[in-house]
């Protein structure tokens, strides 16, 4: 539907297209209650929808690992809690995603980590609901790559709330989550004034 | 084509002609051509045109006839057009059924064109002008082409003009015809037995490949030469663009042009690290070059006792609107990761996990950091020349605090 063009590289048609990895604060992703699929295939790439109106199947965070659990005994998997200056995001990495198994097992929080991955919503049988990200990748960083994450995340959401588009995504978006700008604004504010000069 | 469309071009004509055109009536012609018989629009129309031309007595054809004169390069798809021009190319018939195929051009640019053996045409040469009223345009894989049919009049015309041909930079070629002024700057192998030479041209404003058929009279290009190529044909596939020397002109020139590094700059994180970074091995078969499996097998060469170590990196970096392909080399993986081929060389050799150890060493140190890439886009994927980790900006940060509106907004 709506994927930008693609800045200055020409967008091929039917040609396998890498989704991007979206910066978003974990204040945002929390929110989100949307879950959708682009087409009726089996392998049609699986979205969420951004409370600031774009649909996103891949995300990029930076944050603090604060916790790291090792769950499960024959599908045995990690999960972790992730600090940002907005919130907590959960993410799991199972027997599927190798690599970011074997990444987390050597981690030690807490540690700055840079994670790739596919967010997803869960419901508990208690009726809450939960965002998780299912990590492809999760990479000790340092401090300096968590304040450009905050900085590169900040101006994303700001570009979010101040350009809506009027595809379909935004409209769908406004029907389902009653976005407050003014709060968004405020929690990008918080998030960047924990960076120092 | 939509119908109606159709419809008033043909009754406009026949009204010119002062008789009272019965649109309902021409839309049902069509109509049973076109859905019924499946006929192509522009040969509906054409045919409808006539028909109708002959019930009223009406001479078509003639200078008044369908297709106003255009200048070759304001034509477009499913139209009617009379062009005047200068044969620029002329080639072998690949078909019976076809009497000539070749490149007209006038000052405005220039078109491919098959005349069918069916038209009646005067014998064409190259290099002469031409009218032909009454052609039809359509379109093939995006490029534009003339048709001359049995209902076109081809003139051979009295003029001995100079043409001089518009240049085309690189970065605005479309399907069709063009002419540029290149630099040769890479040879490539051939890939067929029919293919004379094929490889990449640069100007100022990006690349492009080229590929030329063994022919009679074909000329292989030097690379680092300067030439200005007239009338090539331009193919696109796949959103990118080649062009096929057979049908052009080829001038050394003296000089020199400051090809475009294709420089594309491109900044993000790196979010995925492919298989096959790292420490690799190659063939040693000579032009092969190619990347060994982990049992030492080349795809052509097959089982390589010896083969050179190299580093690359291929991954996938992201600014979180869109992702591009990069490839890094030796020289950019060395700087980036702060490991020379040689240490990365002796770290496998003397590590249980072998090159695989190398590999996950170069992930920690540049997996989901933040860069900047600069190099050369080929096939959709960034060829990195040089690239820099990018650091935190505390300008942005006060530009982004303004923006939030501060904490009161």
């Amino acid at each position: 539907m709506s994927t930008p063009a693609n800045g200055g590289f020409p967008k091929r048609e039917n040609m396998f297209e890498r989704e991007p990895a979206r910066r978003v604060f974990a204040g945002e992703l929390r929110e989100i209650r949307e879950q959708f699929r682009d087409g009726t295939d089996e392998k049609s790439p699986s979205y969420v929808l951004l409370p600031t109106g774009q649909r996103c199947n891949r995300v990029f965070l930076v944050g603090s690992m604060t916790e790291k659990k090792r769950q499960g005994e024959q599908n045995m998997f990690y999960r972790g809690r992730i600090a940002d200056p907005t919130g907590t995001f959960f993410v799991a990495a199972g027997s599927y995603q190798p690599e970011a198994m074997q990444q987390m097992a050597r981690i030690e929080p807490p540690a700055f980590v840079a994670v790739v991955g596919k967010p997803s919503i869960y419901e508990t049988p208690d009726g809450t609901i939960l965002v998780s990200v299912r990590a492809e990748s999760v990479t000790v960083v340092d401090r300096e790559v968590r304040d450009c994450w905050v900085l590169e995340t900040a101006k994303a959401t700001l570009d979010r709330l101040d350009t809506p588009s009027s595809g379909p995504d935004s409209v769908r978006a406004t029907e389902k989550y009653h976005l407050d700008p003014v709060a968004y604004r405020k929690m990008v504010y918080h998030a960047l004034s924990q960076l120092k000069f | 084509m939509d119908i109606s469309q159709i419809v008033d071009r043909i009754s406009q004509k026949i009204e010119a002609k002062g008789h009272a055109a019965d649109k309902s009536k021409i839309e049902q012609k069509l109509r049973r051509l076109i859905e019924e018989f499946g006929v192509q629009p522009a040969d509906a129309e054409r045919t409808v045109l006539y028909d109708i031309a002959r019930d009223f007595g009406i001479q078509l054809g003639n200078a008044a006839g369908p297709g106003d004169q255009k200048l070759i390069n304001s034509v477009s798809t499913e139209e009617w057009v009379t062009i005047e021009g200068k044969i620029v190319a002329l080639g072998h018939s690949p078909s019976p059924s076809i009497a000539y195929s070749g490149i007209i051009a006038d000052a405005s640019g220039a078109i491919r064109f098959v005349i069918w053996s069916k038209a009646s045409v005067p014998v064409i040469k190259k290099d002469a002008w031409y009218r032909f009223e009454s052609a039809v345009v359509d379109e093939f894989k995006g490029a534009l082409n003339l048709k001359v049919h049995s209902g076109t009049t081809v003139k051979e015309l009295e003029i001995d003009g100079v043409l001089i041909p518009v240049i085309t930079p690189l970065a605005e070629l479309t399907a069709g015809v063009a002419s540029v002024r290149v630099k040769m700057i890479q040879e490539w192998d051939v890939t067929h037995d029919r293919m004379l030479q094929s490889g990449l041209l640069g100007d100022e404003t990006g690349t492009v490949k080229f590929v030329t058929w063994k022919d009679e009279g074909m000329v292989r290009l030097e690379p680092g030469m300067v030439y200005t190529i007239y009338y090539a044909l331009v193919d696109e596939f796949n959103g990118r663009h080649s062009l096929n020397l057979n049908t052009a002109n080829i001038l050394a020139e003296e000089g020199d042009i400051a090809v475009s590094s294709g420089a594309s700059t491109f900044q993000g994180a790196l979010v995925h690290i492919a298989p096959g970074s790292g420490l690799i091995k190659r063939c040693t078969v000579e032009g092969c070059n190619r990347v060994l499996s982990r049992q030492n097998y080349c795809p052509v060469h097959e089982m390589q006792p010896k083969f050179n170590y190299d580093l690359r990196i291929k991954g996938w970096l992201d600014d979180g609107t869109h992702t591009i392909d990069t490839l890094m080399q030796r020289e950019v993986v060395e700087s980036l990761t702060g490991m020379t081929l040689e240490e990365s060389r002796e770290l496998a050799e003397n590590n249980p996990l072998g090159m695989d150890e190398v590999f996950l060493r170069m992930r920690e140190k540049i997996l989901g950091r933040y860069l900047r890439c600069e190099g050369r886009e080929i096939d959709r994927r960034l060829i990195v020349n040089s690239c820099e980790r990018i650091h935190f900006e505390p300008t942005m940060l006060a530009e982004l605090l303004n923006r939030t509106g501060g904490e009161v907004s």
